[in-house]
């Protein structure tokens, strides 16, 4: 039991970042707005890339709903449905599949890398890497 | 065929009932939570932005030479500021584009503070992949610019992007901003068809493809693929720093 309320409070923060990293990427679509990017530098470039959708849909809608099925299943598992985060970890290996792939659009075919997809690829990684780690705790 | 006494029945219907009212109550405490954990973390996201928005970020200027990349062509397109000027800043746009409406007003911003000395060309990038009216707005701009109106339909569609940007009878908009430029409306009907127009503006679109432009706004600072700029500030220095090298 403590076991799970470890994992789902590791879980339930990274799926918060994510939900205002997707958040904040889907909604300075919608706005318009000049999006900072301190780090990488390459925001613009990889956001308005025709890889920023896949089948009309923005990436970044893909992203928050993953965030939120993860965030949805740790607090589910913090309430005692301890089954829940075998949907997050179904989610989370697309969803790490998929992020190596876009790693390597911008290394590989954009040269451009966003500091809002580096950062969510580093919590899908966590969040999997959690996952893997407490797969046989949560198997006993 | 085994007997079910009526006791025993409502006995198991009321077990099922119990189980159902249980699991509903329990269910109702996670889904709350979530709603909390959701309307925390996207209204987190909303200050990021409304902040973001009001104030352009400052990162302390790299080093000049940031200019790597393919060399494009920069023959013809739609110049102003100093147009013999040595110092050619070329952009790739398309007018639906959220950045590329941003980016207008950061050349201008460059464009007042070092009209001497730089010359400003826009080239025709519409992504009509994922921006279904980009093209039909190049159109709009380049037979506005066949009355001499390009640059203000261009600030025009722009400053309205948010009004058209997804408008299936789009052209009824191009139309009235057209006539609110005062220019000749029928004549820029028939110049919106003109396939003239629409070749022009796939040789800007090859253009940008020989130099390998993937996203807009991309910029060509004197044949120079400008990338990684992670500021407006910085944009600004290595734009500065090209003019004082120039002369």
């Amino acid at each position: 039991m403590k076991r799970v309320v470890m994992i789902s409070g590791i879980l339930l923060p990274a799926a918060f970042a994510g939900i205002v990293d997707s958040s904040y990427v889907t909604l300075h679509s919608a706005q318009g707005f000049v999006i900072p990017c301190g780090f990488a530098g390459g925001c613009e470039q990889v956001l308005n890339s025709p890889f920023s959708r896949i089948f009309g849909i923005p990436i970044a809608w893909l992203g928050l709903s993953f965030y939120v099925t993860v965030a949805a299943t740790s607090l589910f598992a913090l309430f005692g449905f301890e089954k829940a985060l075998r949907f997050s970890f179904a989610a989370a290996v697309p969803a790490f599949a998929f992020t190596g792939y876009l790693v390597f659009v911008q290394a590989y075919v954009l040269g451009a890398y966003c500091d809002y997809c580096l950062l969510s690829a580093i919590l899908v990684s966590l969040i999997l890497g959690l996952h893997l780690l407490a797969k046989p705790w949560l198997a006993k | 065929m085994p007997m079910v006494l009526d006791h025993e029945k409502d006995d198991s219907l009321l077990r099922v009932r119990k189980r159902l009212s249980n699991s509903g109550r329990s269910m109702v405490k996670p889904l709350i939570a979530l709603l909390v954990v959701v309307v925390a973390a996207v209204g987190t996201a909303l200050f990021l932005l409304h902040r973001n928005g009001r104030n352009s970020p400052s990162t302390s200027p790299a080093p000049f030479p940031n200019l790597n990349g393919k060399p494009v062509i920069i023959s013809e397109g739609w110049a102003k500021g100093d147009l013999s000027a040595k110092t050619v800043l070329v952009e790739f746009g398309d007018f639906q584009c959220p950045s590329c409406s941003g980016a207008r007003l950061k050349v201008s911003g460059v464009l007042a503070k070092y009209g001497k000395g730089l010359k400003v060309v826009f080239k025709q990038y519409p992504m009509d992949g994922i921006h279904r009216n980009a093209m039909l707005a190049a159109l709009a701009a380049e037979a506005a610019g066949r009355q001499f109106k390009f640059w203000e339909m261009h600030d025009l569609l722009f400053s309205r992007q948010r009004e058209w940007s997804d408008i299936p009878d789009v052209t009824t908009f191009f139309l009235k901003y057209a006539a609110d430029l005062q220019m000749d409306v029928e004549r820029f009907r028939m110049d919106m068809l003109d396939n003239d127009l629409r070749n022009k503006i796939f040789r800007d679109m090859l253009e940008g493809q020989v130099a390998q432009v993937r996203s807009v706004p991309t910029f060509f600072l004197n044949g120079s693929l400008l990338q990684s700029v992670k500021s407006d500030t910085e944009f600004e220095e290595i734009i500065a720093q090209a003019i004082k090298s120039a002369q």
